[in-house]
């Protein structure tokens, strides 16, 4: 159970919660019996698929039933038209909106979005929109973005065209509306990387520039969230562009990073009297980049750092110590 | 705060009580949980020292009952579907109970089989034949088989291969390739290899990396979450540390705010640990609350594995590496 508050059930409460349960027990013991007996003699008529609606309304989370409801719908599927299939999409996300985080639910919707007629495109289309509302509604869902992909890769074979600008541009979107949006951000990693690989950036310098103001933007807007930082380290780190930079622009580009890191941080000290720790934790990654990667004789305040972290951020004080002796 | 203590009796009480609550509709609408419950309330209470709770010939008996014959796997509750999740709940709580035998060697044979044939060919595992692919599976199906001591180079290479590309620049894992990061996930994938004696195909910089994604999991609050910007919630007490303690770096998150962050999570008066402070309590968060405490040494409690989420007395048995 997530996110349900404790209740003091006292005895006069249980009694009632039990007398107002009895009767539901019942008729729930008895529907599910009779759905089980009719999975175990493999009867799939429309009957036993109308008792699975019941089982489901009231329980969406009991996978074994929506088997037996995909292997009933599998045998009458001759007699199913589109509208079957609409009203049978309908079900599922009635569900969904009750329980988002029910794996089972997404996947019969994936089902049935593949054993739709024909499983023309402009449904796949429909649905993209629909996940989008979905997400609308919690940001952060993993199974929504991890259906998006999916959904995306769909539309993506059946009309033999990439996607990646339109769902680079939707990844803008929802970092613009929320900038700890971590899903979002990651989201945007992948997408760059298939660009780049599949060479959809016809000019690379403002592409690469413009990732980088908007980090710049993104990190005097909420220095305090991990996510933005996570992707600076990316970015500049780990993704494909920092090999397709030359060595000089790419030295000045870590270069102006640590200065607006450090003017962020300076900021922050004489406001609150605190470092920032991410503002910290960053510019260590940046200064092995200059030390290890680029091989510039910098003066390293790695060891300052790890210092200050040691103490602004004690939960994590093994860490620290560890890398202090292994800079 | 600080000054909580682990509700042993209470816990103990609570997860014994589990069955009888036959009044309440709860516990008929979570009937698809029951053997993967009746697993974390065995190691719950294995881990209070107090297995006995549990009729054992009883427990023993409704895992048997619970075999799908037409899958060969275990389900959750008679005439449900097998699938790989309660399919390793059953293996675990049989091998709790040094009742491995009793499955016989047929069922075993189809087990095995069963566990096989959800093997895609990209190393991946389906949960059943109905096809999600997640990296649960992956650890599901492995720890399956080292219990079985049936791992084979066959299974874990491929697996192992699909494991890395699952692995994520920031330090964490997801459900598939170019899944977003995430701490369930990152025990999955560690576990996994853990399992199959596979943890040098990272590299020491991976190594770290990941050890420094899962310590970012702490929240000033004590609780770790599962996801940058998420609430903190005691699940991940497991998830989270039980990687960094198969990664040797338990130390790199503060034992004492989250230890007081569990302890906050009990119910005090009907035992049981909840997800945050305050909320309704479960026996999922229970042994994972029990379970995060093990492995930081709290006083009292049996020393947990890390890798199989289960006493080391039991876990020594299993199989760990294959011959090449």
């Amino acid at each position: 159970m997530h996110g349900i508050k404790r209740k003091e059930w006292t005895k006069e409460l249980l009694r009632k919660k039990r007398e107002e349960e009895r009767q539901k027990i019942l008729d729930y013991q008895q529907l599910t019996n009779d759905v089980l007996n009719s999975k175990r003699e493999r009867i799939t008529d429309k009957n036993a698929f109308l008792k699975t609606t019941k089982l489901l309304d009231i329980n969406p989370e009991f996978n074994a039933v929506w088997n037996y409801r995909r292997e009933i719908i599998k045998t009458l599927s001759l007699q199913l038209d589109e509208n079957f299939w609409d009203s049978e999409l309908n079900f599922t996300m009635e569900k969904l909106k009750v329980r988002p985080k029910v794996y089972w639910i997404w996947n019969h919707r994936l089902w049935c979005l593949q054993s739709y007629p024909n499983s023309p495109l402009k449904i796949w289309l429909k649905e993209l929109a629909i996940v989008s509302k979905l997400l609308e509604m919690d940001s952060r869902n993993f199974h929504g973005w991890h259906y998006r992909r999916f959904i995306v890769k769909t539309v993506e074979s059946l009309s033999g065209r990439s996607l990646n600008s339109d769902e680079f541009e939707y990844t803008t979107k929802k970092i613009n509306q929320n900038i700890s949006n971590f899903s979002a951000w990651f989201q945007r990693t992948t997408i760059i990387e298939s660009m780049l690989s599949k060479d959809q950036i016809s000019d690379m310098d403002s592409f690469i520039n413009n990732e980088f103001e908007y980090i710049k933007n993104a990190i005097f807007t909420d220095a305090e969230d991990q996510s933005v930082w996570t992707y600076l380290i990316w970015f500049i780190k780990e993704s494909a562009m920092k090999n397709i930079m030359e060595p000089e622009l790419y030295s000045n580009m870590v270069k102006a990073l640590i200065e607006n890191i450090v003017l962020i941080n300076d900021d922050e000290l004489s406001f609150s009297g605190k470092d920032n720790g991410w503002c910290l934790k960053t510019l260590i990654v940046l200064e092995s980049i200059q030390k290890e990667y680029l091989k510039e004789d910098i003066q390293s305040k790695s060891q300052e750092y790890l210092d200050k972290l040691i103490t602004i951020d004690p939960l994590r004080k093994n860490r620290y110590l560890h890398q202090l002796k292994n800079l | 705060m600080g000054q909580k203590e682990l509700l042993k009796e209470k816990h103990i009480n609570y997860v014994g009580s589990l069955d009888s609550k036959k009044a309440d509709l709860e516990y008929w609408l979570s009937e698809h949980l029951r053997l993967n419950g009746v697993y974390w309330g065995l190691t719950a209470l294995h881990l209070l020292d107090s297995i006995d709770t549990f009729n054992k010939e009883e427990v023993i008996e409704f895992v048997l009952s619970c075999w799908d014959e037409n899958t060969g796997g275990f389900a959750a509750y008679p005439r449900h579907d097998g699938h790989l999740l309660t399919t390793l709940s059953g293996l675990q709580i049989l091998a709790t109970f040094d009742a491995l035998d009793r499955l016989g060697s047929e069922k075993e044979d189809r087990l095995v089989n069963f566990v096989l044939c959800n093997q895609k060919p990209d190393g991946s595992f389906q949960g059943d034949s109905f096809g999600e692919v997640d990296t649960r599976f992956v650890y599901t199906a492995l720890s399956c088989l080292s219990i079985l001591n049936k791992l084979t180079k066959e299974v874990v290479d491929p697996a192992v291969e699909y494991i890395a590309r699952c692995y994520n620049f920031d330090g964490g894992f997801g459900l598939n390739p170019e899944a977003e990061s995430h701490a369930a996930q990152a025990f999955t994938c560690i576990g996994a290899l853990a399992i199959v004696g596979k943890l040098d195909t990272l590299t020491n910089d991976q190594k770290e990396n990941i050890a420094v994604w899962l310590s970012e999991r702490q929240l000033p609050e004590g609780g770790l979450n599962g996801r940058p910007s998420k609430l903190p919630d005691v699940c991940y007490s497991w998830w989270v540390l039980s990687t960094l303690a198969i990664l040797g770096k338990a130390d790199w998150i503060d034992f004492s705010k989250l230890t007081d962050f569990i302890l906050n999570c009990q119910d005090p008066k009907n035992g049981g640990i909840s997800d945050r402070p305050d909320n309704e309590v479960d026996v999922f968060h229970t042994v994972f609350g029990i379970g995060g405490l093990s492995i930081m040494g709290y006083p009292g409690l049996k020393e947990i594995d890390p890798v199989y989420c289960m006493p080391y007395t039991v876990t020594k048995k299993f199989q760990r590496s294959y011959a090449d």
